[in-house]
């Protein structure tokens, strides 16, 4: 093909994809809006900013829905004034008008207007920022640690709740309802920010810092959220769940987590995980009670495997409802649409009946077991650790035979 | 028919997708890369589309004027050059090359720029480097003034940190006198050759660089060794006698004073916790595992007093039988009504109880039990 006729094509191909453009620029355009107003009709929705579940949100959202209106009416004025302009003003060869310049009373009331509506709206905001950072009233208090890519609460003893000794989880944050709960948020890594849209604005976890956040919630039920913050590899798949609770399911809550480790029975399955576990899965995850042969306790140490210092502790994992930084379900579809969509009178009563064998989703947890960093983005090929000192940022590949992952399986189930 | 905005986005377009092609072979890990380097296509095919079919926004053509005069020699492409291999070299080594790069490179870049602009302003070479001069000057004269004067301040530093306090003092006084004189100097003898007075000035700069040059080979004085070896933060002895450097100009005053785990007050022979949340001042505190934790400790007594956390028995090597000594770190001793920081990492759950706790030095039953669950 020589130059000219090389140009002559790209020519009559660029020529074609612009008439092809012309015509579908419209219907795209078209097919964008619907889409996105068929988008807030949507039902399953969990993470709606607009459906505050509690007073914290509340706050937050009897402040935006006036905003949003003000800001709305004025953001149609100006749409509207400018799309008229540019149609009625466009280019057609005519002369450029006259250039006016100075029209103070038209400037002066434009400047005023705006901030007196600034004004307004800061006075309010203001008001809700402050009542939103009071911690004199606290109830309760729960420490979140943000970690590449799992949030761990911890629960120090408060005795009014029944909490005599610390309790740890990760994944569900557990509290009941009716009670001024304060979050205090740090991170072990890098920067975090945890959000339950349904109970309160973001805050960022920090390194080094203690954020707080006031959560509380109206009714029992399950809240989703999701880490706000960029955090690496897997901040998509950072998630993270508040289980509301009468005060009644939480005190059983409370009482289950402080139950000391009861050991599988002897020859059984379960037993041969838990020694696949001592040998495999107690180099980082702490499960409190269990003891190694020789009588001595079983103390995990991710800090000497994992960059940012710890594991998810597994005490107690089937009564959380997901695992892996809430990325995946324990129950089952079937069982986890039963457990989020009980009424509120019985989300408790389905919540604490944790993971039955009947709903474990084995799928998923045998695959998580299998290579975690196949279904989960992490930085834990051994080949690419040089930056963190041989230390994984996730889970590691463990090479399992499929069957130390059914015993491991038969172990996991009996940790209720 | 082709506008040169489409040609420049056609032409980045192709070098993405050859970016695309070759990271395809070169990287391992494509997941970040690739999504990055498509989309980068994505767009840029994009802003093709919209300038050839824009026409770049054009109603009308227009050729640009030409001076037709040639461009004179210029260093700037080898120095910009310099910049990127350094920009290309950081990339992989580290960030300060990097930096050091990006900063030749833009400088060269608005030199190498602002030379070919000057060389088409006017057929007049000597016009033209006067407008260059002009424009540039009064960026260039501050930024080579305020890199000779680093380098003069660096090199005094190196002198005081060499030589003892007195001697020090003394430096700078002899110092200051000579910059009063060379001053005074310069204001009674107005016309005074020009030449004369750059000679003292550089003359004076090379001293001073020399002398930092010959201390910063001789070291720093034997008490600043002995301070950085005893460390500022890590502090062996943690007891409540005063320390000969540790102790040394501990400061009354703190930057860190919100977002810490919690504020340790010891007041009326007692220690407490306050922890933002709990009404009632607390006796033992959870602190989360390897997680950096900040405490700011608070001396309300009269007396002089240091907070230490004790943070379990380390087992000595084989050379001592096995002999455990105490794993501790302190603050300095804190003066009365002032306060300090300290940063604890625990790494393991605190099984036991009483594993870790916070104390005063000299009272141990003044103490805070530190629960790492």
């Amino acid at each position: 093909m020589s130059r000219r006729q090389f140009d002559n094509w790209l020519r009559a191909t660029i020529a074609s994809v612009r008439v092809v453009l012309r015509k579908v620029f419209k219907p795209l355009v078209v097919v964008a809006g619907v889409s996105v107003v068929v988008a807030g009709c949507a039902t399953n929705a969990p993470q709606d900013t607009w459906q505050p579940k509690g007073p914290n949100s509340k706050l937050i959202d009897d402040l935006q829905q006036p905003v949003f209106a003000v800001a709305g009416i004025i953001g149609l004025i100006v749409a509207v004034a400018v799309i008229y302009t540019m149609i009625k003003y466009r280019d057609r060869g005519q002369p450029i008008p006259e250039q006016i310049h100075g029209k103070p009373a038209l400037e002066i009331t434009l400047t005023v207007i705006p901030a007196l509506i600034l004004a307004v709206v800061s006075v309010f905001t203001f008001g809700a920022i402050f009542k939103l950072a009071k911690t004199d009233d606290t109830q309760m208090i729960i420490n979140v640690t943000g970690q590449q890519w799992w949030w761990e609460y911890d629960y120090p003893a408060q005795n009014e709740f029944g909490i005599t000794q610390p309790i740890i989880t990760s994944g569900q944050l557990v509290m009941p309802v009716g009670t001024k709960v304060l979050l205090r948020e740090t991170s072990r890594d890098v920067i975090h920010s945890y959000w339950i849209p349904a109970l309160n604005g973001k805050r960022d976890a920090v390194p080094g810092r203690v954020h707080t956040l006031r959560l509380e919630a109206d009714k029992p039920g399950i809240y989703a959220g999701q880490c706000t913050e960029f955090c690496g590899l897997s901040h998509a798949n950072m998630r993270m769940e508040a289980v509301a609770l009468s005060k009644e399911d939480f005190a059983k809550w409370v009482a289950n987590q402080q139950a000391p480790y009861v050991a599988p029975a002897k020859e059984t399955l379960a037993q041969q995980g838990e020694e696949v576990f001592l040998n495999q899965c107690v180099r980082c995850h702490q499960v409190n009670g269990l003891m190694r042969a020789d009588g001595t306790p079983a103390i995990a140490a991710p800090d000497e495997n994992v960059w940012s210092g710890a594991a998810p502790n597994l005490s107690h994992l089937m009564s959380r409802n997901t695992f892996a930084g809430a990325m995946f379900d324990l129950l089952s579809k079937q069982c986890r649409d039963e457990v989020w969509n009980a009424p509120s009178e019985v989300v408790g009563a389905k919540y604490l009946a944790g993971v039955t064998e009947e709903c474990l989703n084995q799928k998923d947890l045998r695959a998580w077991l299998r290579n975690a960093p196949e279904v989960k983005p992490m930085y834990a090929n051994p080949a690419d650790l040089a930056v963190s000192n041989g230390k994984y940022r996730g889970m590691p590949y463990l090479a399992l035979s499929e069957d130390d992952i059914t015993k491991l399986v038969a172990y996991l189930i009996t940790l209720k | 028919m082709f506008s040169t905005g489409f040609k420049y986005f056609l032409g980045v377009t192709v070098v993405s997708i050859a970016a695309l092609i070759m990271s395809l072979f070169v990287l391992d890990q494509l997941a970040i890369a690739g999504v990055a380097i498509s989309m980068l296509i994505t767009v840029t095919a994009l802003l093709a589309g919209i300038a050839t079919a824009t026409h770049d926004g054009q109603t009308t053509t227009s050729t640009p004027d030409s001076s037709g005069e040639l461009a004179t020699q210029s260093i700037w492409p080898l120095v910009s050059g310099v910049g990127v291999v350094l920009l290309a070299l950081g990339l992989v080594t580290s960030s300060i090359v990097f930096f050091a790069g990006l900063i030749v490179l833009l400088g060269a870049l608005v030199e190498w720029m602002v030379q070919s602009w000057s060389e088409r302003a006017s057929k007049d070479t000597n016009y033209n480097a006067l407008a260059r001069k002009r424009l540039l000057n009064p960026i260039e004269f501050p930024i080579l003034a305020a890199l000779g004067l680093g380098v003069v301040i660096y090199s005094f530093s190196r002198i005081m940190l060499t030589v003892n306090k007195t001697t020090g003092a003394s430096l700078f006084i002899i110092f200051g006198a000579l910059v009063l004189v060379g001053g005074v100097l310069f204001a009674i003898k107005p016309n005074m050759k020009r030449s004369i007075g750059v000679a003292i000035c550089v003359l004076g700069a090379l001293g001073i660089v020399a002398g930092g040059v010959a201390s910063a080979v001789s070291g720093e004085r034997e008490e600043l060794v002995e301070a950085a070896a005893e460390g500022h933060f890590t502090h062996a002895e943690c007891g409540p006698e005063a320390s000969k450097y540790f102790d040394k100009l501990a400061e009354g005053t703190l930057s860190l004073r919100s977002s810490v785990s919690a504020i340790v007050v010891y007041q009326d022979g007692e220690l407490i916790a306050n922890i933002q949340g709990l009404v009632k001042p607390q006796k033992t505190l959870t602190i989360g595992r390897s997680i950096p934790t900040n405490i700011v400790f608070r001396n309300a007594t009269e007396g002089e007093f240091r907070l230490v956390a004790h943070l379990g028995d380390k087992v000595a090597d084989e050379s001592t039988d096995g002999e455990t000594h105490k794993n501790e770190t302190c603050t300095q001793l804190v003066a009365p009504g002032a306060e300090q920081s300290l940063t604890l990492k625990i790494s393991k759950p605190s099984s036991a109880k009483n594993a870790y706790y916070l104390y005063i030095a000299g009272a141990e039953d003044k103490k805070i039990e530190l629960v790492v669950p």
